[in-house]
């Protein structure tokens, strides 16, 4: 039978493989004829792995057998800074360009267990650093609504691929916004969860309070789905969630009330179009019997420049050990030890990862660490504890997940603060170890998507998914 | 940010960049800390003082294990040195220290 990719979800992918109408290796050749048509403009995927038959026979084995999970042949797309054992995972880097994995990172060994199918690895900002997959060593990623624009970042390629019939659902990774911003871009659901709710071990680390792993697909069901399956605890993450503490979240229901931070939308230089946009949005929810409260957090318009002083500051020491000694790029003609390390990583780091590198230095350094560094800990705590007592009254917050609308490939490029203004609304999240999802709210007339931003309490991912189903079915 | 400040913090960095860069970067710095200096208006109003500076995030906890050996003697020296730029007789090669 044809596969219509467009409206393919992993029910009906699963269903179709399970009652025979095709085969996972069919499912699979639909994907790979689109990407090599659609791939060399978009550049979503740096590579697409040669070991897919491979994977494809495993899938199909565990279909004959019985095995057949939801997932098992579903095409993933993989996020370049996610480690699958034997292929490489470069975080987008040239420092990293040819650092094969030496194992499965959690995500993927969960994954690999339903007999999901890897196509590839996905473009992405250096070591997830931006918000346009325009600081990537290895080219820009496309938006598929509109090739001359960004598809947003850092996750870009996992949202292109998605986006653009390239791979039936993608993982990506967040720091601030770097899932919830590029779906809103290329019009898809995507999840940030909890902070310490998906295991991190075998991630390429960037700012390690605050990174998480997640899902993209074109379907909220899809991503409550890949959610369920890489959920849980896991040892070898200090940062996980431990079984005790998930059990004891207490599931309250509903109080059908949500927070709108009004003063907190204009903080970022908003599009009016989007402002539009989410007004009809909290009209949408309101048709679905949610009350809309005006909250006011006075703290959280701070949220972004504390997230720029503690993100450096831990990409300083996350980016220490790529030294060019143990594993990645190794300059040649470096004439003693130091100058291996300088050279290598002055030629290898991108312009944006020196910056930041250099800026979390300088907020480390003496003199400086106590009026940045910790200052910005206390001041994250200030949020945190604001949108606590925010949750004693509302289910969730919401804004729209990116204040502005795809903008042109190299318009922000060259002004950092611009660049960083993308993850304005996105912040809250990381920095309180809340979970947030970014769905689909419409396009403007000329076709570019908006999206809304839900924010729920610790581990109330149920939460947004509820939430989200209302108001889709209110679209 | 003078142009000797970011060479400091290069070096200590262990960043090789040219000068030209780094006066690129004292420039985007500007920008950048006129930003995040927001932050010091909180200082100022004196809301600062109640914060504790504990940890954010009550339930991190160290993981430890016994320091027992737990896979065979060399079973993960192969792969492990496969990713790396340099080596001899199984182990890393660097350039001299002393």
């Amino acid at each position: 039978m044809d596969i219509n990719l467009d409206n393919l979800t992993i029910q009906k992918a699963h269903d179709h493989l399970e009652s025979g109408d095709f085969k996972v290796s069919d499912l699979v050749n639909e994907y790979l004829k689109v990407i090599k048509e659609k791939n060399p403009k978009i550049n979503a995927f740096l590579e697409i792995f040669d070991d897919i038959n491979k994977q494809v026979k495993i899938a199909e084995r565990m279909f004959e057998n019985g095995e057949a999970t939801i997932l098992t042949g579903i095409p993933f797309a993989i996020k370049d800074n996610i480690l699958i054992k034997g292929h490489i995972a470069s975080a987008s880097s040239k420092i990293l360009a040819n650092h094969r994995a030496v194992y499965d990172s959690f995500v993927i060994e969960k994954l690999k267990k339903h007999g999901v199918i890897f196509l590839g690895r996905t473009n992405m900002d250096e070591f997830a650093m931006g918000s346009s997959t325009e600081t990537s060593g290895f080219g820009v990623t496309r938006n598929p609504f509109d090739l001359e624009r960004v598809p947003g970042g850092s996750s870009g390629g996992s949202a292109a691929a998605v986006a653009s019939n390239m791979a039936l659902v993608s993982i990506g990774t967040e720091t601030c916004g770097s899932i919830r911003q590029p779906s809103s871009f290329c019009g898809l659901v995507g999840i940030k969860p909890t902070y310490g709710a998906v295991s991190r071990s075998g991630i390429i680390a960037m700012g390690s309070s605050l990174d998480q792993v997640g899902a993209m697909a074109k379907h909220l069901e899809d991503v409550e789905i890949v959610f369920k399956a890489i959920n849980g605890y896991d040892s070898k993450d200090s940062t996980s969630i431990s079984e005790e503490l998930r059990k004891g979240v207490v599931k309250s229901p509903l109080k059908k009330k949500i927070g709108v931070p009004k003063e907190f939308l204009t903080a970022g230089g908003i599009d009016e179009r989007v402002l539009k946009n989410f007004n009809e949005n909290c009209e949408k929810l309101k048709k679905a019997g949610y009350e809309l409260v005006d909250v006011s957090l006075p703290s959280i318009k701070y949220s972004l420049a504390v997230y720029y002083i503690i993100m450096p500051a831990e990409v300083s020491s996350n980016l220490a050990r790529f030294d060019g000694i143990r594993y990645g790029a190794s300059d040649k003609e470096a004439d003693n030890l130091f100058e291996v390390y300088s050279k290598t990583r002055g030629k290898n780091f991108g312009k944006e990862a020196r910056r930041r590198i250099l800026l979390g230095t300088y907020i480390l350094s003496h003199g400086y660490y106590d009026a940045y560094y910790n200052t910005a800990v206390k001041v994250r705590k200030m949020i945190k504890d604001e949108l606590l007592k925010m949750y004693e009254n509302v289910d969730a917050f919401i804004t729209p997940t990116v204040p502005f609308l795809p903008f042109k490939l190299g318009e922000r490029l060259n002004d950092p603060v611009s660049m960083y203004l993308c993850d304005i609304f996105s912040a809250p999240a990381n920095l309180a170890d809340l979970c947030s999802i970014s769905i689909p709210s419409g396009k403007t007339e000329e076709g570019l998507p908006f999206g809304l931003q839900i924010t729920a309490p610790f581990l109330r991912e149920d939460m947004l998914f509820s939430i989200s189903k209302d108001f889709e079915n209110n679209i | 940010m003078e142009l000797e400040e970011i060479k400091k913090l290069a070096d200590l960095a262990r960043i090789d960049m040219s000068e030209e860069e780094m006066l690129e970067i004292a420039k985007d710095f500007k920008s950048i800390l006129a930003y995040v200096d927001q932050i010091k208006e909180v200082s100022k109003n004196g809301n600062l003082q109640s914060i504790s500076n504990d940890k954010n995030n009550y339930f991190i906890r160290n993981v430890g294990r016994d320091d027992i050996v737990t896979n065979k003697g060399g079973e993960f020296t192969q792969d492990i040195l496969a990713d790396a730029p340099d080596t001899k007789d199984g182990f890393l090669k660097v350039k001299q220290i002393l």
